[in-house]
């Protein structure tokens, strides 16, 4: 599986250990360095004490015994050893282990300023260091040199060499130390990083855990921000932004499901009964004469609420094809509001219209009819007796807005963000018959299947405003009788003609 | 028995209504919250059809309203909301009864039927006086196995005596019961209307069930007191 906490704690682990053992080893190779160089000057200056013992006396070069002086060349166990060689190769002296095992150093060397070193087998088996220089031996001043007699030419080499086995067993300690301590560090070191991912990733591993919590029937829990680390904030924010959508939407359509139920519940409860109680009392004709009537109007409810939502499913369901045409705007107003000017003059409704004769839009004319019909319907249903009805267009800049403006006495802001919605209604019982609460669904639907934006607004004291725009426009039927070709889809006939 | 039938739908109202009446209830009918809460306080119902979605003052709110004044009238929800949370809600306010629409004519006749025995602690449908037999079921009288035609009204007013057998019932409390809806009630028709009765449930030489008690009422039991 992969997992952030697993690949955090193995690679930082993995990198601890690294730098722990690359540590170890750097600490281990310089102070093994120290030991060694220590080691060398020991040697060093062992060796110029060495190289005054040699001295050109009476035209030959001379030795003098290490004796008590170098007490460490005499010793049985574990002796040092010298060797010294005349400029011809020849041995000039030797240290007593060497002279009594009878072997020789190794002729290697150096200057003094820098001499030689290196490691070997000493002739005794064990492990040992050496050090190798030419010298010039000093000059025995008490001692002339012999007329006629040649003076010895050529530096000497002198090869001393000590044991190593103290210096390779502290450097053996030292290294099984700083293993097991270095061991050590990196398991500690692993358990610590362990610790710290898992208490640095809990904050995640708590939005993970609230997040497992929550289902459809939990959508109202939020992820708690007020300690949440930086950079969760952006994470939680967005996900509490998406879980309010969500009990919207939900919401929404809980209330849709309900309100289709009791839409379709109620007529046919309604159909049920008198058609039961026409049954069982067949003798009161009058009565089963209005049982008859109302159940042709419920038929003829339940077929508009049928109508209603089919056209909203082809619309959202992206089965409608809209295919624009050039559709005047007056005209098409004034066949709309035909079937419900009796309405409105009943109602003493104060209608007025102000739409260009030229007014043009592009727009499937069917949907667009369906748009102001409901449109229309909803301002003439729900004004009040004495109310008015204003219809108009806007110019705003190169677009157009038509506004349909009606009184209301009950509508508040608070109701404007659900007028779109599916069967809402603003009276909760729901008593009206005519009305479903589907009309301005469809229209919002239609508008954006078309492209356009219908919205509402709560204008005035007691108005609400529908606006509709978007449409694409030709705003003289002049420009469209000279160019044509410049308005596509152009209908020859007279303003408002469909085929 | 009365009835109130508080519901916003005309159709229901009328169909309802009229099969209700045909059944020999009594029924007002109301058709927003707020008027049927003052109905259902100002008048004696056996029991009360509430629907939940009402103009005014929802269903639910009615109800509560009774309850709080101590308001034991039997109440059946008629309504379209069906989930369970709706039918624990209307239960725990204080319903008897909860039936979802659409439905049954029938079996809402059931319900009140059941819903009016339970008003005067009767479980058996059927109410035994002496050798007079009421199936308030099957809306039917018989005495010593002759089946008796009564009308609806005379079957309700047989209903209303027996199920209060023992008891002493007003001429008031008749009229409110079985005559509530209507409009031509004379002073001496429950007078008349227990007269017809007494001839129709008695044979010839038989005796009558029904007694009355001057200044006080009618009692129906088997033997005059």
């Amino acid at each position: 599986m992969n997992s952030i906490q697993r690949r955090l704690t193995l690679t930082l682990g993995a990198l601890c250990c690294l730098l722990w053992c690359a540590g170890s080893v750097a600490a281990y190779l310089g102070v093994r360095a120290e030991l060694v160089s220590a080691f060398d000057l020991a040697l060093k200056t062992d060796a110029q004490a060495l190289t005054n013992m040699a001295e050109e006396s009476e035209n030959q070069f001379k030795f003098d015994s290490t004796g008590e002086l170098m007490p460490e060349f005499d010793r049985e166990e574990r002796p040092d050893y010298f060797q010294v060689w005349l400029p011809d190769g020849s041995t000039l002296q030797r240290s007593p282990a060497l002279a009594l095992e009878g072997g020789n150093l190794p002729l290697k060397a150096g200057t003094l300023e820098a001499p030689r070193f290196w490691n070997l087998t000493l002739p005794d088996g064990l492990h040992g260091r050496a050090i190798g220089i030419h010298f010039n031996p000093k000059v025995d001043e008490d001692t002339p040199s012999i007329p006629g007699v040649p003076r010895p030419r050529g530096p000497l080499v002198l090869v001393t060499a000590f044991h190593r086995g103290d210096l390779d067993a502290q450097l053996h300690h030292l290294g099984a130390l700083l293993l097991l301590v270095g061991a050590t560090m990196a398991a500690a070191t692993v358990l610590v990083v362990t610790i710290v991912v898992r208490r640095g990733l809990q904050p995640l591993a708590t939005l993970a855990e609230r997040a497992g919590k929550i289902d459809a029937s939990s959508l109202q829990l939020r992820f708690p921000l007020d300690h949440a680390p930086a950079e969760l904030l952006p994470i939680g924010q967005r996900l509490n932004d998406l879980l309010a959508r969500l009990e919207a939407s939900f919401s929404r359509e809980r209330r849709f499901s309900a309100d289709v139920a009791h839409e379709l519940r109620t007529p046919i409860a309604e159909l049920r009964a008198l058609s039961e109680v026409a049954l069982r009392w067949p003798d009161d004709g009058v009565a089963t004469q209005s049982a008859l009537k109302d159940a042709l109007n419920i038929a003829l409810q339940m077929e508009s609420i049928a109508s209603g939502l089919l056209a909203l499913v082809r619309c959202e369901g992206n089965l409608f094809t809209a295919r624009p045409e050039m559709v005047f705007i007056a005209a098409l107003f004034e066949e709309v509001f035909q079937p419900f000017a009796a309405k409105a003059q009943a109602k003493q409704l104060a209608v007025t219209v102000d739409l260009p004769k030229e007014a043009g839009w592009f727009a499937d004319l069917p949907a667009l009819r369906s748009i102001l019909t409901n449109l229309v319907s909803n301002a003439i249903e729900h004004s009040p007796a004495a109310g008015s009805v204003r219809v108009r267009i806007e110019q705003n800049g190169a677009d157009e807005r038509l506004l349909i403006s009606n009184t209301t006495n009950n509508l508040t802001a608070e109701d404007l963000p659900h007028l779109f919605e599916r069967f809402w209604r603003k009276d909760a019982a729901r008593t009206d018959h005519v009305h479903c609460g589907l009309g301005l669904a469809l229209a919002h639907t239609y508008a954006q299947s078309l492209g356009l934006k219908l919205c509402a607004e709560l204008t005035n004291d007691n108005e609400v405003t529908f606006t509709l725009s978007g449409a694409p426009t030709c705003r003289s039927t002049k420009q469209v009788e000279q160019s044509p070709n410049d308005c596509p889809n152009t209908h020859s006939a007279e303003p408002g003609r469909r085929e | 028995m009365r009835l109130l039938f508080i519901e916003d739908s005309a159709r229901l109202q009328a169909s309802v209504g009229r099969g209700l009446r045909r059944a020999g209830y009594a029924v007002d009918v109301i058709g927003d919250g707020e008027e049927g809460l003052w109905l259902a306080e100002s008048n004696q119902y056996d029991v009360i059809i509430l629907d939940l979605m009402l103009p005014r003052l929802d269903g639910l709110s009615v109800l509560r309203g009774l309850r709080a004044k101590h308001n034991e009238t039997h109440v059946l929800i008629l309504t379209a909301k069906d989930t369970v949370e709706n039918r624990v809600s209307g239960l725990q306010a204080g319903a008897d009864d909860y039936l979802i629409k659409p439905f049954a004519f029938e079996e809402l006749l059931a319900r009140v039927q059941a819903l009016c025995r339970r008003s005067y602690q009767r479980k058996n449908p059927r109410i035994m006086i002496g050798d007079l037999q009421i199936d308030t079921a099957a809306r039917l009288v018989a005495r010593k196995g002759r089946k008796i035609e009564l009308t609806p009204r005379e079957f309700m007013l047989v209903e209303f005596l027996a199920l209060r057998r023992g008891q002493v019932v007003s001429r008031t409390e008749i009229e409110a019961h079985i005559y509530a809806d209507s409009a031509d009630l004379m002073s001496n028709t429950v007078d008349s209307a227990i007269c017809l009765l007494r001839k129709k449930i008695t044979p010839p030489g038989g005796v009558s069930l029904i007694h009355t008690r001057r200044g006080m009422g009618y009692v129906m039991e088997s033997e005059s007191a």
